[in-house]
């Protein structure tokens, strides 16, 4: 199992009243699955997937990670957890626009501590991988925005990391651009990559092994 | 990873190029005036340590004790004490004393058939060359004045004097008597030499030599004692060596030893000194909190500009995070992007004040030039401002934006907000520097302006003093002051000993045999006319008798009403009663005149008296003459001189130019504030402009959804000016009592001072205000008149 969490609420004060975010979520997640959440706008789609990402805290219930429980960790040792497992894609991709491809996908690397001739061999097997091998000294800016997402994939997975956590990967990209990418995740997937994706699309939903639907913080 | 930090710092540089010059700017202004400020103290403090025995070099200082002389210290000690402190004093090695010609009058010097005026002759000591280790380029240093009536001159007056011709062996003539032979040449004092003199003629010429006396006390004298002598002990064996040598009655002075390091920084309240190079340390405080204060606002400013780009950095700070970014690594690039700001900015300054080097020679009077940039303590001190300047810039955004949650890249809505005091806060402060030194330059000004145009109780206008030192006989001044009298454009002639404005004899007035402390008082040797030229104003008796018979020994004394108040009299009684002042017993009060400011209105009025006893002489001549042609009445005046005197220079002063002498310092003063002022304005509107830029950005959605409501351009770029009038108003409240505290102390140094009235405040607010709305209403206007549409998609 790679991830569990038991009876999670999160709610926050508004006006003397307490409005909940997500209300008793269960799930476990065994490594190898690739799942989507869904739902409608404002049903904690997201929320949720911040908390698993650990970017976010929550205010009752258990979060199990591997062999560790969240919900008892301090927040240094948290971030150091997420860095550690899990890789983050963005709908708005979130490159850093001072770095060209190659810097980009350097980054994590550069965090983790790894050797120079580390970096160079591993951002070059990335390159490779994702076919981006010539655009690797463009700044994000000059790219289109599926092949920035596809850099944003790529820097998500360069660690190789247990977990991929994707918020609408595919929301900014037209359908031909977001359909190479949920082909990218599935061919991941089968490669043994945990994959957890939140899409308002029921067709990139079908990519995925199985999915969570949300309505106003609750799973139905 | 360091690498990695400069190259996206430089990439963020580059990307956004209008912040970067407003904060490169900002930063290479406070760092040019604090490059140009610590130059200027790095070379005053270097003052005199070119010379090898600068740690066993002392000045003897005379200390009075006697109440009489109203406490002083003065840098001149009498002759006796060079000589027989070589002769006793086992700690010493090497005396020297320093006398400015006839106690630091202009010489007028005869040289190779032309004549000259000179200011920096002096006669010293042979030992004055191993005490200040001096180069000599012809001649030798050590026997070079060792023989009366001998003289060396610096090269730049050798050359001056005598052209290309080798001045060695020839003469020079000092107020057309005494000869002097030229025996060398020296190389010119440097800048940084508290020494600086242009002649120097032997000692030995001079009457002090052969009769040393230990009363008169004229004479500059250095000492350097043997290495590592003690400076206590050395001082207690010179009180003994006093006390052998003068009884307790003649001792009205004690003697102290001030280190060489001393004398540059530390004297500016001593009396009677002959250096024209006198520091003071106070200045280089004042200026140093003036140019901390620029730098501090400039610090201020790169934090805000930083902030006000959060929205971006956030961004990255967040999407950083997520791929790995500890908190260290933010702040590490954070602290990256600002030292490789900051090193830019310095570099900048390093060439502006390169630039700015003559105008701040200009206006200080310091003498800088371009060796300090090399010199290892100025780059060493650079490296230091560098490193602070990063420390204190680079604090905010550092540890701030490091501080954001990587969650907040997902949040866009309430990341930022709860800084936004700290924010305000720095801006606040910004102006608030900002009018305490308007405010401050306003009120010099006010005070400088009342200087020059205060009724001082005499008329410094229209009266020149023209020196007659070098006209040997009565009949001849006799003639000149006739051949005055004569021209059109001449009022009035007097003789006189002074004029208002500079130190004439210093005595003491006591009311009787009882009054043993007594009062100072300065006394002026005068004819009838004086009172006339200077236009004082009688109030009882009248003026000096205009004949006085031979064998005379009667004095008359006209005194202010300062001197007659102390003695317990009005004006009318005062007239015939006999005064108590070091003028003989016959000394009698024949008139009164009303106060008048004879110093410098930072000092308040003192007792003053013109006489006519023949104690002292009348070496000038006081001219009133018609405003309407000053130069074509100098020209006759130089005439008529001329006619008198062939053989010497032409030396005059002009009283009004005189007094404004007096208030050098402070007009100085007022410049570089002036200076600091405008810069410190200027940047604390980059700091504004930076504010409105964020909050505009920050605004952006509100305004747009405004815009889709109706509101108008005009309405939003009130709402948005507002909110700033209200931080220049925290401002103004903090900074007009601050403004007023600090001033009301400056004020205090002067006797007569103006009143900081509501004006200045007035003034200086509205500036405040005027700026700030100028800066603001730019961003306000692009934010309101900005296409709704854009601000509301979200992304």
């Amino acid at each position: 199992m790679l991830l569990e969490l038991n009876n999670i609420y999160k709610w926050v004060q508004s006006g003397g009243q307490k409005i909940f975010l997500l209300k008793d979520i269960n799930l476990k997640v065994e490594e190898g699955e690739f799942i989507s959440i869904m739902g409608p706008s404002g049903s904690g789609k997201s929320t949720l997937l911040n908390i698993i990402g650990m970017l976010d805290v929550f205010n009752e219930g258990e979060y199990h990670f591997l062999e560790d429980s969240v919900h008892s960790l301090k927040e240094k040792h948290r971030s150091n957890l997420y860095k550690q497992y899990i890789g983050f894609v963005f709908q708005a991709y979130h490159l850093l626009d001072e770095l060209t491809v190659y810097e980009n996908l350097e980054m994590p690397l550069l965090y983790k501590k790894y050797s120079s001739a580390e970096r160079k061999a591993l951002v070059a097997d990335m390159l490779d991988k994702f076919n981006i091998v010539g655009k690797q000294k463009l700044f994000p800016s000059q790219l289109s925005g599926g092949q920035q997402q596809l850099v944003g994939i790529a820097r998500a997975l360069i660690s190789s990391p247990k977990l991929i956590l994707a918020d609408e990967p595919t929301g900014n990209l037209n359908s031909k651009q977001g359909e190479e990418i949920m082909e990218i995740f599935k061919e991941l997937n089968k490669d043994g990559v945990t994959i957890i994706q939140v899409t308002h699309s029921e067709k990139n939903a079908t990519y995925g092994s199985r999915t969570l639907n949300l309505l106003d913080g609750r799973k139905v | 990873m360091f690498k990695n930090h400069i190259k996206i710092a430089w990439r963020s540089l580059k990307m956004d190029k209008m912040f970067s010059s407003l904060n490169i700017l900002g930063l290479s202004i406070g760092l040019t005036i604090a490059i140009l400020l610590f130059a200027f103290i790095t070379f005053e403090k270097s003052f005199d340590t070119q010379y090898k025995n600068y740690a066993d070099t002392y000045r003897v200082l005379v200390n009075t004790t006697g109440d009489a002389f109203d406490k002083e210290i003065m840098a001149t000690a009498p002759a006796a004490v060079a000589p027989t402190l070589k002769d006793e004093l086992p700690t010493v090695k090497h005396t020297a004393r320093m006398l400015q010609h006839s106690f630091g009058e202009t010489a007028f010097i005869k040289a190779n058939n032309n004549n000259f005026l000179e200011k920096r002759l002096f006669w010293c000591d042979q030992e004055l060359f191993s005490i200040f280790e001096t180069k000599f380029i012809k001649g030798d240093a050590a026997t070079a004045i060792t023989r009366p009536n001998t003289v060396v001159l610096s090269k730049s007056a050798a050359e001056k004097y005598f052209g290309t011709i080798d001045p060695i062996g020839k003469t020079i003539k000092v107020d057309d008597k005494t000869e002097l032979e030229v025996t060398g040449v020296f190389e010119d004092f440097a800048a940084n030499s508290t020494i600086d003199c242009n002649l120097i003629a032997s000692f030995s010429t001079t009457y002090f030599f052969k009769e040393p006396s230990w009363s008169n006390s004229s004479f500059e004298t250095y000492v350097q004692l043997k290495q590592n002598a003690s400076k206590s002990t050395s001082e207690k064996q010179i009180q003994q060596i006093l006390d052998k040598n003068v009884d307790k009655e003649g001792q009205w002075y004690t003697l102290t030893l001030q280190p060489l390091s001393e004398v540059h920084l530390y004297s500016k309240d001593y009396t009677s000194t002959y250096t024209s190079r006198i520091g003071s340390i106070s200045e280089i405080k004042n200026l140093s909190f003036l140019a901390l204060l620029i730098l501090l606002i400039a610090c201020v400013n790169y934090m805000n500009l930083m902030t006000a780009r959060s929205q971006k950095r956030a961004k990255d700070v967040g999407i950083n995070k997520t791929l790995g970014a500890s908190s260290k690594s933010l702040i590490a690039r954070f602290y990256s992007e600002t030292g490789l700001l900051t090193l830019i900015a310095l570099c900048i300054g390093v060439v502006l004040s390169v630039v700015i080097i003559p105008v701040f020679n200009g206006i200080t009077g310091a003498s800088l030039d371009y060796n300090f940039l090399l010199r290892a303590d100025f780059i060493l001190g650079m490296f230091l401002v560098w490193l602070i300047t990063t420390l204190i810039a680079g604090s905010y955004p550092a540890f701030y934006l490091a501080g954001f949650s990587p969650s907040s890249i997902l949040k866009p809505a309430n990341r930022t907000v709860s800084n936004a005091v700290v924010r305000k806060a720095l801006v606040v402060l910004q102006f608030t520097a900002s009018v305490v030194l308007i405010v401050g330059v306003l009120v010099v000004y006010q005070q400088l302006e009342f200087m020059k145009s205060k009724d001082l109780g005499y008329t410094p206008q229209n009266v020149v003093a023209v020196s007659t030192a070098a006209i040997e006989t009565y009949t001849n001044k006799q003639a000149l002051a006739n051949e005055v009298k004569k021209l059109s454009s001449v009022i009035e002639v007097g003789s006189a000993q002074g004029f208002p404005g500079m130190d004439v004899s210093g005595r003491s007035l006591h009311k009787d045999d009882q009054d043993e402390n007594g009062k100072n008082i300065q006394t002026n040797v005068a004819d009838a006319s004086v009172l006339e030229v200077l236009q004082l104003k009688l109030l009882a008796g009248k003026t000096l008798p205009s004949v006085k018979q031979e064998g005379d020994t009667l004095v008359d004394v006209v005194l202010n009403k300062k001197a007659i108040t102390y003695l317990g009299f009005t004006p009318e009684e005062a007239i015939g009663k006999k005064v108590d002042m070091q003028l003989g017993d016959d000394a009698t009060i024949i008139g009164v005149v009303d106060d008048f400011n004879f110093e410098s209105l930072h000092k308040p009025i003192g007792a003053y008296a013109f006489h006519n006893s023949r104690f002292e002489g009348r070496p000038y001549l006081l001219v009133r003459f018609n405003s309407a042609s000053v130069t074509s009445t100098m020209q006759q005046l130089e005439a008529a001189y001329t006619k008198v005197a062939p053989d010497s220079s032409f030396d005059y002063t002009f009283l009004d130019k005189n007094m404004e002498q007096l208030y050098a310092q402070d007009r100085k003063m007022a410049k570089v504030g002036l200076l600091f002022c405008l810069l410190a304005i200027f940047v604390a509107c980059l700091g504004l402009f930076g504010l409105a830029a964020f909050t505009a950005e920050q605004r952006k959605k509100e305004i747009g959804v405004r815009k889709v409501l109706g509101a108008s351009v005009v309405g939003i770029t009130q709402m948005l000016s507002k909110d700033f009038l209200k931080l220049i108003g925290v401002s103004l409240l903090v900074a007009f009592p601050v403004a007023y505290f600090l001033m009301q102390k400056w004020l205090e140094e002067f006797a007569f001072r103006v009143h900081i009235g509501w004006f200045v405040f007035f003034v200086a607010g509205m500036c405040a205000v005027l700026i700030a709305l100028l800066t603001v209403s730019f961003q306000a206007v692009k934010a309101a008149t900005a296409n709704p549409i854009k601000s509301l998609r979200t992304e």
